[in-house]
């Protein structure tokens, strides 16, 4: 029997090993189809980044799964790797039932290492069962669960297989204990602090029942073992495995090498790996690709980043459009992207020679399109994704998912002509007035006739660039210059800067849209053609600082004009304003008294990280301020990003009410915030609801300038 | 099915327009030139048909001075196959029964089974060209045009009129005014931008369409334009106070204005 054993653990490891090769062979060829694209710069900084991913749980412990959850994956992942060293020793014990590795085999704190491990694997993985199974999708409300859609059987497989390994190294060792024992060795008194007292119960069995016991034990973890490589083998769409080996490289890999989200700019439309610029529109050729039309337009990292998914659910638990019944999720669409380029994959590693040969079937699947309602996804699922960040920001592995929705709506508009219809009024109004509403240019500085001080405005006395003692240049904005509510905020900031003696100087028609929706609706021409154009006036009147009222024009012009040779140093009116608060330059006389909540708009929030400075404004205009349950990070959209503000909301319940729902819930009478889209969008919702009878009452949505101008004044 | 599509290239319609002093003319080169919005729509409309139709040709016609040549590319890149732009020194100045003449000039013998037109220009406005080009071709005309049907060599149209829609038609070859809300004219793709850069676009001199020079340009048009004042600026508009009697108030004003 012991050479049967032997020779079936030989075989299975065999067969085991070749095929786990093969499907990491299969990975490689498929990543080196993609497109290129660089991600080794800063190496070093990129080895810290990962190693406090990895062992800091930098990003998994984040709410709302917690430390509990990351302390046990951490524990599960450092156990796994070590104890590999018991699958040598169960080898070796096939063979020898008093094997033991050479050195360290029977060193007090190895085993010591082995035993806490071992005990502590045992109760992580059975903390993580547990959450998975209390948190599993139920019947009623199934899309509530951050499990739904992942493939539950793969997650419970693996689990199941941690839990016997970490039961089997146990018995294993306890056997080993009973046989030292029963042979009188010295070693069983210091190596096995935690399994000991199993051991004791089995010193009555024989010493050939125990070689026996411990053969079995170690045939049976191998078996275990290799069952599990040649599952996850033959399944390389097993995310919940896979990340195992993938992770690390996807998170070595990720955009920033110092482990910020990939969030704030979009990567540029490349062609070859190279960024494109649409000035040499001449020397391109006819049959340019632009966007990903096929999954062979991914780059090799997105490739990575979908195959590295772990279905964990986090990034769907945050989507504002998935929380409101819409078809999108960024779990299931990177599942999606993964299985389908999982099922093509040998269509994709072909050369077209080879291509012209394979399977009818496979060449079918192949030529699906990506988008549409014979789509890998529906078009309604690319559609619905408001770019807010939640998902990039929360994904445990760095998985890019805005670069990648926003790389087909790229294909989508520029090549293929299919996107909402609604999009063609906002890419006309861009292109043809400048502004995403169509308003005359000459309406520009309309604001300025309604306020009783001077504002200057660029060229007025002839100058050609911005004048040496111009503190600001101050962009207002299409919705700081044509939204009412948003107009009322340049007025404030207009004020509030004249008061704390901050000399500033407007463009007037001089300033069109920043480009900033049309990049996100994927029409990359027609934001570079704005860029271009803002960035040459910009440049030529040598504008260095300059302070906005709209997170979309500050991430655009702070965060995506240097990828086409625009550097300004760019902040928000809230930064601006709390930085002259605690200078004494504006002094709130009256603090209201009401109690303000405030609202975290993703793009001044998750994309360019400014929490602070408008709570401390709050903090110091308002006598008190409550948070809501989802604030800084983790806060949720107000449907208004990704040039959705553009689209309508036809599908599930609107976003925005479900915000304005929870910052009402607060009791706040004030709303604060500092986007003018997030304003119009959350003013929307409380109306809504102060139309219903004794609901809301006396609640507004402000601007925090206004709160700070009511308090400099009064 | 070969249609033209008659496209004007006019000043942005928001931007200040302005005449020259010297020839009366509007002063084009201060502002920037845009493909006249309602010819777009005649655009997609010819476009959707082809597409119907599994096939066919557009062709965009302009007359205009160099640059005009932009508005026809922006029609190419919707996805029109081919443009004719007639450039003529002689002609500016044409007024709109010139401009016809010139246009059924260009157009005559050339085959088409539609010449399709916008309602009306933004820029100048008669909204006559459409009527006279079919009076000088002697074909049947089918202005403001909402919805087109084509079937065989019948052409059906709702036209909408002060008094309502009436449905009309007639036998190929016809001219079509088309009025904006007869479509959602597409936003021209980037594909379809690139297209445009190699799609035909002939150059026609007024001597190459066979016109008569003395019948065109400033000179040769029937209408003169003797002299121009600028517009008076608006005068400062009554501003009711509602203390209750805002109604009767407002009823006295439009009284007084003639409107009840
Ligand atoms: C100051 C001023 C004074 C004027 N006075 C007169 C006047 O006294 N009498 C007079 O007849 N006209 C006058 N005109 C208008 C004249 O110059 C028109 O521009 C010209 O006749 C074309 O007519 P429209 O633009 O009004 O065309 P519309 O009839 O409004 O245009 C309808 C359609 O015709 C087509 N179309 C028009 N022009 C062209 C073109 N060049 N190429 C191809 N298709 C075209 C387009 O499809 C357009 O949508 C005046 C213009 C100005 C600026
Ligand atoms: S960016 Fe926001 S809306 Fe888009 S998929 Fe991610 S979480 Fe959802
Ligand atoms: S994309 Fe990231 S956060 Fe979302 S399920 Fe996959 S691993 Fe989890």
């Amino acid at each position: 029997m012991d050479v049967l054993v032997m020779i079936v653990a030989a075989i299975v490891t065999v067969i085991a090993v070749g095929l786990f090769v093969r499907t990491v062979v299969g990975f490689v060829r498929q990543f080196r189809v993609g497109k290129s694209i660089n991600r080794t710069d800063k190496p070093a900084v990129r080895t810290l980044t990962l190693l406090k991913e990895v062992f800091l749980a930098t990003r998994l412990k984040q709410k709302p799964v917690g430390p509990i959850v990351a302390a046990s994956h951490l524990i599960v992942l450092i156990a796994f790797g070590v104890l590999f060293f018991t699958l040598v020793t169960a080898y070796g014990q096939l063979v020898n039932p008093d094997f033991a590795l050479p050195l360290i085999g029977h060193w007090p704190p190895f085993s010591y290492l082995i035993e806490i491990l071992s005990w502590l694997m045992v109760l992580a993985i059975l903390i993580l069962i547990g959450v998975r199974v209390t948190r599993r999708p139920n019947p009623q409300e199934p899309r509530k669960s951050r499990f739904f859609g992942s493939t539950m059987w793969q997650a419970y497989y693996v689990e199941i297989t941690i839990l016997a390994i970490g039961i089997f190294v146990i018995a294993l060792r306890a056997a080993e204990y009973a046989r030292g024992s029963v042979q009188g060795e010295e070693f069983i008194n210091s190596n096995f602090p935690l399994t000991g007292w199993i051991g004791q119960n089995w010193t009555g069995l024989s010493l050939e029942a125990l070689a026996t016991l411990i053969m079995l034990l170690a045939f049976g973890k191998i078996l275990v073992s290799m069952a599990w490589f040649v599952t996850v083998a033959m399944t390389p769409t097993m995310g919940v495995a896979w990340h195992r080996f993938l992770a690390f490289f996807n998170v070595w890999f990720q955009r920033n090498a110092n482990g910020k989200p990939a969030l704030g700019q979009l990567e540029p439309i490349r062609y070859d790996g190279v960024a494109l610029d649409f000035e040499k529109l001449d020397d391109f050729p006819d049959d340019i690709a632009l966007g990903v039309t096929a999954m062979t337009d991914f780059s090799w990292k997105a490739l990575l980043d979908f195959s590295t998914c772990t279905e964990c659910g986090r990034c769907q638990s945050q989507c504002p459009a998935w929380n409101t019944e819409k078809p999108l999720s960024p779990k299931l669409f990177t599942i999606a992207m993964r299985n389908h380029a999982h099922a093509i994959s040998p269509w994709m590693t072909a050369t077209e020679e080879e291509r012209a040969n394979l399977d009818p079937a496979l060449i079918e699947l192949a030529e699906k399109p990506l988008v549409g309602d014979d789509g890998v996804i529906a078009d309604d699922i690319l559609w619905s994704c408001t770019t807010c960040g939640a998902c990039v920001n929360q994904c445990p592995v760095d998985i890019a998912h805005i670069d990648h929705i926003v790389d087909i709506r790229r294909s989508q508009v520029l090549v293929q002509s299919e996107f909402p219809t609604e999009l063609n009024g906002l890419f006309k109004n861009v292109e043809n007035k400048g502004n995403p509403w169509g308003m005359n240019a000459s309406g520009r500085n309309d604001w300025i006739s309604e306020v009783d001080f001077d504002v200057k405005v660029f060229g007025m006395n002839g100058e050609d660039t911005i004048p040496e003692d111009i503190d600001y240049l101050f962009w207002v904005g299409c919705a700081g210059a044509y939204e009412d509510r948003a107009k009322r905020t340049t007025k404030n900031v207009a004020e509030l800067m004249n008061i704390a003696g901050v000399s500033f100087m407007v463009l007037g028609e001089g300033e069109t849209c920043t480009g900033d929706p049309a990049r996100r609706a994927g029409n990359e021409f027609l934001f570079q053609m704005q860029a271009a154009q803002n960035i040459e006036v910009l440049n030529e009147i040598k504008a260095t600082k300059i302070v906005v009222t709209c997170p979309h024009c500050l991430n655009a012009l702070k965060r995506e004009y240097p990828q086409l040779g625009g550097n300004y140093e760019v902040v928000h009116h809230t930064e601006l304003l709390n930085d002259l608060v605690k200078a004494g330059r504006l002094t709130p006389v009256n603090k209201i008294d009401q109690t303000v909540t405030y609202h975290d708009p993703c793009y001044l929030g998750r994309h360019n990280q400014v929490y602070n400075p408008p709570r401390e404004l709050i903090g110091a205009t308002a006598d008190s301020f409550v948070e809501m349950d989802r604030n800084r990070d983790k806060s949720f959209c107000c449907g208004a990003g990704g040039a959705r503000m553009w689209m309508e909301e036809k599908l599930g319940t609107r976003i925005n009410q479900t915000r304005g729902d929870e910052a009402i819930a607060t009791g706040a009478k004030r709303i604060a915030v500092g986007c003018p889209f997030c304003s119009v969008m959350l003013n929307d919702a409380v109306n809504t609801r102060q139309q219903e009878e004794g609901r809301a009452v006396g609640v507004e949505v402000v601007d925090v300038s206004t709160l700070l101008l009511n308090a400099a004044k009064s | 099915m070969k249609i033209a599509v008659c496209v004007k290239q006019v000043p942005d319609s928001w931007a200040e327009k302005k005449l020259r002093d010297g020839d009366s003319l509007l002063d084009r080169d201060s502002v920037e030139a845009v493909l006249n919005e309602l010819d777009e729509y005649a655009i997609e409309e010819a476009l959707q048909i082809t597409e119907a139709q599994g096939g066919g040709e557009v062709v965009i016609v302009t007359m205009g001075p160099e640059r005009a040549g932009e508005a026809v590319r922006k029609a190419l890149s919707m996805g029109a196959d081919s443009g004719i732009h007639l450039v003529d020194a002689g002609l500016a100045g044409s007024d709109a029964a010139a401009t016809s003449y010139a246009l059924a000039k260009l157009l005559e013998g050339r085959g088409f089974d539609l010449i399709m037109f916008g309602s009306e220009s933004t820029d100048a406005r008669m909204s006559v060209v459409p009527s006279m080009v079919a009076e000088r071709l002697g074909l049947p005309q089918l202005t403001f045009a909402n919805k087109v049907e084509v079937s065989g060599g019948t052409v059906t149209i709702d036209r909408v009129g002060d008094n309502g829609i009436e449905t009309i038609s007639a036998a190929t070859p016809a001219v079509l005014g088309m009025i904006e809300r007869s479509n959602e004219p597409r936003y021209p793709s980037f594909k379809g931008i690139m297209a445009a850069k190699k799609k035909p676009v002939e150059t026609v001199s007024a001597a190459d369409a066979g016109i008569d020079m003395s019948a065109v340009g400033s000179a040769g048009s029937w209408s003169q334009v003797n002299s121009f004042a600028a517009r008076p600026p608006k005068a400062a508009g009554v501003v009711v106070q509602d203390e209750g009697a805002g109604g009767v108030a407002i009823a006295e004003f439009l009284d007084a204005q003639k409107v009840l």
